[in-house]
């Protein structure tokens, strides 16, 4: 059955209505090529966030290390102070005119066992490192999405043939607010490197 | 308790491989050896005369599961112990791993506890069979 022919009245009020559509998607396009934010939003804070979140991952990481090579420093003179009190107890009730103080026999017999907190508390900390590698799995999770919305905004800008525009310096607007922590990869403008280059740049300016 | 039992812990994060590696030297299993990924544990696991195998799931380049179907399907390989020590805590996930021969499963964060408990039963049922 061949479909109905509109009549010239709703043929006309088509024309106007796909009209009326195009001129606000002209328009729609229009904006969207003068939207400065979009812009920054994809070319710069966006690939932001993704240095911010790979710097986090990497402060977590060197911190988690720090504190593991310290508990693998303090494991073995915990064990060796058991195992030194223990000897010296056992000294005491073995060799002839090795008697113990009371006071220093207690201390002994105080020190094994308090070592041996000391040793499952060392335990303790080592495990609670195992965050770095659970908040680690959830940063890299977010950094594919940071990933991904990156490349849809930027197929965006590039249909709607956006020109870019050259990042700002490090006088923001937004600097007022602070920065945090410096960040490789995201730049803020010159900044210092450690307190040696803050003494520095404070003596410079007469402080 | 066999001290002398060599371990391959694969995890892609430094720290998690260092906690296992002193968890497990605590527990009088002083030879660790370590991967990041299965696509590097894999050749060792073959080279190397390993006794006991603990690997993630979730890691670049070849994850645990795979890892672990790997283990299973070489003749060498197929009756190593391997426990499976993850983030990764869906029902489905654990029924998969335990289809695909996992030996024991361990969920991230865990205790020093928990950890010895599933090696000494997966080695005492090794010993049993």
């Amino acid at each position: 059955m061949p479909a109905a022919m509109p009549t010239p009245d709703a043929h006309s009020q088509l024309t106007l209505e796909v009209r009326r559509v195009a001129s606000e998607l002209q328009s729609a396009l229009d904006h969207f090529r003068v939207d400065s934010k979009l812009i920054d939003l994809a070319q710069r804070q966006v690939p932001d966030a993704r240095h911010r979140l790979a710097h986090v991952i990497r402060l977590t990481d060197d911190a988690a290390h720090r504190t593991i090579d310290l508990v693998e420093q303090c494991g073995p003179l915990a064990d060796r102070t058991v195992q030194e009190a223990g000897e010296l107890l056992a000294q005491r009730a073995t060799g002839p005119g090795t008697a113990l103080a009371p006071q220093v026999s207690a201390f002994l017999v105080r020190t094994g066992k308090n070592m041996q907190s000391v040793r499952a508390n060392l335990a303790e900390v080592l495990l609670a490192q195992g965050y770095q590698d659970l908040t680690g799995q959830i940063i890299r999770g977010v950094m594919t999405l940071v990933d991904e919305l990156e490349h849809a905004l930027g197929e965006l800008l590039r249909i709607a043939g956006a020109e870019p525009e050259p990042r700002p310096g490090s006088a923001t607007a937004d600097g007022w607010r602070g920065h945090g922590p410096m960040i490789p990869g995201v730049d803020h403008g010159p900044a210092v490197s450690d307190q040696q280059d803050v003494d520095a740049l404070l003596s410079n300016l007469g402080m | 308790m066999q001290p002398n039992m060599n371990f391959l812990v694969v995890d892609d994060f430094s720290t998690m491989r260092r906690i296992i590696k002193n968890l497990l030297h605590d527990l009088g299993y002083p030879n660790v050896t370590e991967a990041d990924d299965g696509n590097t544990a894999l050749p060792l696991l073959k080279a190397g005369n390993f006794d006991f195998l603990i690997t993630d799931w979730n890691m670049p380049g070849m994850p645990g599961l795979e890892l672990l179907k790997q283990v299973r399907a070489d003749a060498r390989l197929a009756k190593m112990p391997v426990l499976m020590l993850t983030a990764e805590a869906k029902r489905e996930q654990i029924v998969e791993a335990a289809q695909a021969g996992v030996s024991g499963y361990v969920i991230k964060p865990f205790t020093a506890v928990t950890l010895k408990e599933k090696i000494d039963k997966i080695l005492a049922a090794r010993a049993a069979a």
